[in-house]
């Protein structure tokens, strides 16, 4: 995705910005959940970002070394840590130069002042600005839960044996700790984020995107948590296949809404949760019977189809032909006449993404185009696919971010539903027919790496 | 005159910053013991607006822009004030507000009394007019409490200050003033959070010790409100003078002194009123944000229960600076073609000579203003030079051509005019017969109505959100050449304006209109271009 420049007027570009965003800190402080997180959110709002993970480069010549790699001492590991910077960093200006990057996530430790001061440099040199990102932590809890994380996901401790791995990675740790330190450069831009947030210090912002990415930074958490999100139940809506509208549930939602507190009972287990719904009747309806305390976001509303709204998919090719027909050729940019696009409703979703990176254990029940926002957000799924994604009715998605991936879990109800999924370039022969090869059977549990 | 801090040969008292009244923050009078007269009034028209400001005591002025905005004729034509002092209204939806709720209050934030710390000279003001701009544009009921101005209320007009006012230890009489003084203001401050469905109270005063600020946030506790205490500290000797100097630039009090001899003495005013200033510290246990030496560095302590609302405020902050600069918008140039929005073509020749006038007047008028400034002993360092922000559309960046070659330029995106959807080049009368029902919808809510296609006010409100968050940031003087219907919107941020009104702001090609922006109340004026043009021929 290329910068958009206007080259009519000579010597005049727009907006040229390309930041570097280098994280900083001991291992097991989130850097690398962080650094996804970062490329993810900014991805979703069309801005192209990309992490590069040292680890990830140093691994190529050593796949799993052990911890005396890290140490001091070890002046051979030192110069293969070295040399997995610079590769990194020469991708990334390859990646700048060449393919429109905007915003590069440097994800290593970067522990002390010298290789801060190089990273400074080699962006200085390129008109990149560098914008510093230290997490510290000193809650033993969390960082106890980010290395059995890590020893579980890192490609470094595949195929080890667990206690062993921990032994190793906390030997690491201490390698690390020995040469650490924590930024005091003032001159340079930084924001170091102490104990999830409690305290946050940001220094020399220089743009308005930094401060965009402070911001989502500061709404951050690396606690450990999982997010629900299920469609309302049948409508009488989706019933008559007519979309949008403010109708009640069907029979078969309200038998839904009946069965979800068991439904999710295991998975949720003793957490506190809180959730949320539309404004809707049928969200609001479906999470009726669910014992935790609720609130209602106008955000979570339906996409706004406009004219279209109340009608069906084959009265809206019949009445507006063109606009069916435009609408399959760019679903994501597409506006209903009157209404919104999945792009109109990313924006307004934005607010709502941000409190949920806050909270911790949500469940969301809102609409199919709004759960294809939201899970397109988590599952890092691109603009031509998302709004594509079929999210069935009757079905709890159950999402846990971890560092290197989110995982999914599905529950499904067993109760019928229709489809209210329509493929691309299909007329929607499928209104108002029950579809039983969608229902799966309860239990049925797939996961999946995004 | 004796600069030694005297307060007997001190010159008067002028503005507000030296407040020691928060010294104080014992128990509120009995009800009825004091009434205030109303500070704020409603709104019905521009005209309403200008009156609605008190001119006979003017605001505290703390910085050169000050001086501008003070010395404007006020019954002058073609002037408008900015509205931020007026009450938030009760129903309408703010310009970039997304959802409203039944409590009026949003982002489940519950009522949050903000409140400033720092010595004089350090910003507050602004801090808090700013900040009340930016949340209200939102949608968060919001309102600033200037204890200057209960003061000079409560006091009356005409009335003189007691000498030992601004100081710490003041006589029996004195100290009783200034609980009078307080408790007026946090009246109005309960009334706004308890009564009047508001969501944040700024409290702009110094509080200077830790202990008043504790006392402060357990009397609000109480009754259910929050406290978010900010900080604006420097310790940079350079831009506390400088920020010292720019004050005193604008005020009577130093007519005539030399400016080093001007910032001594303010300086040493400022020690002997308030000899013990306690910066804010991890320690007190307080929600608390320290922006230090203007903005270069953020601390942000404990805040995280106040959640999105925070973040959002610090998001503001680091857009924010102490100092800001002229704002001048201008329509673009017209084109050849028709004036659609998917073409993107060039000025027309009536296009072209309208680009060459507007920047001779605005050139004309700026050269003017700095030497105005400059005669009247304004602080030649405090001139700014022009930066010029245009869309991508060929017909904005061509407008600002024949500026010299050496102003900054940018083009943004996001300034681009809103988009007419189905309406292009369409005439109201197509409008209305094509789509008779958008049209009625439309006439009901002009502001978030959107055509088929198009975009609304609203929309575009939300849209250039990242524009106003730039526009804080901006150093230099700025020049906005734009689409009508994108000026509207920032204007209407700038000077708070109705959302409802927005839709039917003029901006016009025979004028620039300029926005002057100060600590209390931004001003704006509309500069005739024909008029520079004549006056420099």
């Amino acid at each position: 995705m290329p910068r958009v420049t206007n080259g009519s007027v000579d010597g005049i570009q727009v907006e040229d910005v390309r930041i570097v965003v280098v994280m900083v800190g001991l291992p097991a402080r989130g850097k690398s959940l962080i650094a996804q997180k970062i490329v993810r959110y900014l991805s979703w709002l069309s801005i192209y970002a990309k992490a590069f993970n040292v680890g990830s480069y140093r691994r190529q010549d050593n796949p799993a070394p052990n911890a005396e790699f890290f140490s001091t001492g070890n002046t051979q590991g030192e110069q293969l840590r070295k040399a997995a910077a610079e590769a990194a960093v020469a991708d990334m200006i390859e990646w700048f130069e060449n393919e429109g990057g905007v915003v590069a996530v440097l994800d290593a430790t970067n522990s002390t002042k010298e290789r801060r001061r190089w990273i400074a440099q080699k962006c200085d040199e390129r008109g990149y600005e560098a914008m510093f990102v230290e997490s510290v932590c000193d809650h033993e809890e969390i960082i106890l839960g980010n290395i059995l994380e890590v020893k579980t996901t890192s490609p470094d401790y595949k195929d080890m044996d667990p206690e062993t791995a921990v032994l190793d990675f906390k030997k690491r740790i201490t390698h690390y700790e020995a040469i650490y330190e924590t930024i005091t450069e003032t001159d340079l831009t930084y924001v170091k984020l102490i104990n999830v947030g409690s305290q946050v210090i940001i220094n020399r912002i220089q743009d308005y995107l930094q401060s965009r990415i402070v911001y989502f930074l500061m709404n951050l958490h690396i606690k450990p948590r999982s997010i629900w999100l299920s469609r309302h139940g049948e409508s009488e809506f989706n019933l008559s296949g007519r979309i949008g509208g403010d109708a009640d549930l069907s029979a078969r939602g309200r038998a839904y809404a009946q069965k979800l507190p068991e439904l999710i009972r295991e998975s949720i287990g003793d957490r506190k949760i809180t959730l949320w719904t539309s404004t809707l009747k049928r969200t609001i309806q479906t999470a009726e019977h669910l014992p935790y305390p609720k609130l209602q976001w106008k955000g979570l509303d339906e996409l706004d189809a406009g004219v279209c709204d109340g009608l069906t998919y084959k009265e809206i090719e019949e009445k507006y032909p063109e606009d069916f027909k435009a609408r399959d050729d760019d679903k994501y940019n597409y506006r209903y006449r009157g209404g919104e696009s999945y792009r109109d409703v990313v924006t307004r979703l934005e607010p709502i993404i941000m409190e949920m990176e806050r909270n911790e254990n949500i469940m969301v029940v809102t609409h199919q185009a709004v759960i294809r926002c939201i899970y397109a957000y988590f599952m890092n799924v691109p603009q031509d696919r998302s709004p594509w994604m079929e999210i069935p009715l009757h079905t709890v998605i159950k999402l846990t971010p971890k560092a290197y991936h989110t995982e999914e879990e599905r529950f499904f109800a067993n109760i019928p539903a229709v489809s209210t999924f329509r493929a691309k370039h299909t007329s929607a022969k499928m209104e108002g027919e029950v579809q039983p090869e969608l229902v799966k059977t309860e239990g049925d549990v797939q996961v999946e790496n995004s | 005159m004796d600069s030694a801090g005297n307060p007997a040969s001190q010159p008067p008292v002028y503005e507000s910053p030296l407040c020691a009244e928060e010294l104080e923050t014992e128990s509120l009078p009995t009800a009825g013991q004091i009434s205030p007269p109303p500070l704020r009034r409603g709104f019905s028209s521009p005209e309403a607006s200008i009156s609605a400001i008190d001119f006979s005591s003017p605001p505290p002025p703390s910085r050169a822009l000050d001086y501008l905005a003070n010395t404007i004729q006020k019954n002058q034509i073609g002037i408008d004030i900015d509205a931020i002092h007026e009450a938030p209204l009760g129903s309408s939806m703010a310009p970039a507000q997304l959802y409203s709720t039944t409590s009026g209050r949003l982002y489940h934030a519950g009522k949050i009394l903000v409140v400033t710390v720092g010595l004089p000279a350090r910003g507050k003001t602004h801090i808090s007019v700013a900040m009340t701009r930016y949340l209200r544009w939102m949608g968060v009921k919001t309102q600033p409490f200037h204890l200057g101005d209960y003061r000079r209320k409560v006091l009356g007009p005409g009335a003189e200050l007691p000498e030992d006012y601004f100081f710490v230890k003041a006589g029996a009489s004195t100290v009783k003033l200034r609980q009078r003084v307080v408790a007026a203001c946090k009246e109005d401050v309960y009334r706004f959070l308890e009564q009047e469905g508001g969501q944040v109270a700024i409290y702009d005063a110094v509080n200077p010790l830790a202990g008043g600020r504790i006392n402060l946030k357990k009397e609000f506790e109480k009754r259910g409100i929050q406290t978010l205490f900010i900080e604006s500290f420097c310790d940079d000797e350079r831009l506390i003078e400088e920020n010292v100097r720019n004050v005193k630039i604008s005020s009577p009090d130093y007519i005539g002194w030399k400016p080093e001899d001007a910032v001594k003495d303010y300086l040493n005013r400022i020690n002997s009123k308030i000899p013990h200033f306690e910066t804010m510290s991890r320690e007190e246990n307080l929600n608390y944000i320290k922006m230090v030496n203007a903005g270069e560095s953020l601390e942000i302590n404990n805040c995280r229960m106040i959640g999105y609302l925070l973040n959002r405020i610090v998001f503001y902050l680091m857009n924010l600076h102490i100092k800001t600069h002229v704002t001048y918008f201008v329509r673009a140039g017209e084109c050849n073609e028709e004036d659609l929005y998917r073409t993107d073509s060039s000025l027309s020749e009536s296009g072209v000579s309208y680009a060459q006038r507007m920047t001779k007047a605005l050139l004309a008028h700026r050269k003017k203003e700095h030497e105005t400034f400059i005669a009247q002993g304004g602080n030649p360092d405090a001139l700014k030079p022009l930066t010029i922000w245009t869309s991508t559309r060929r017909r904005t960046v061509e407008t600002g051509q024949y500026f010299p070659e050496s102003y900054k330029r940018k083009q943004r995106p996001q300034l681009s005019q809103l988009n007419p959807g189905d309406l292009e080049g369409t005439t109201i009368e197509e409008i209305v017969a094509k789509y008779p029902e958008e049209a009625i919808k439309h006439k009901a809510d002009p502001y978030h109505h959107r055509y088929p296609r198009a975009e609304s006010y609203h929309d575009l409100a939300q849209r250039l959100e990242p524009i106003i968050l730039e526009l804080e940031r901006e150093k230099s003087d700025l020049l906005i050449i734009a689409h009508e219907s994108v000026l509207r919107v920032l204007y209407g941020y700038l000077m708070a304006s109705r959302t409802e009104d927005i839709p039917f702001l003029e901006f016009t090609r025979d004028e620039i209109v300029e926005i002057i922006p100060a600590s209390y109340q931004n001003v704006a004026r509309r500069v005739k271009i024909s008029d520079a043009v004549v006056d420099e021929a």
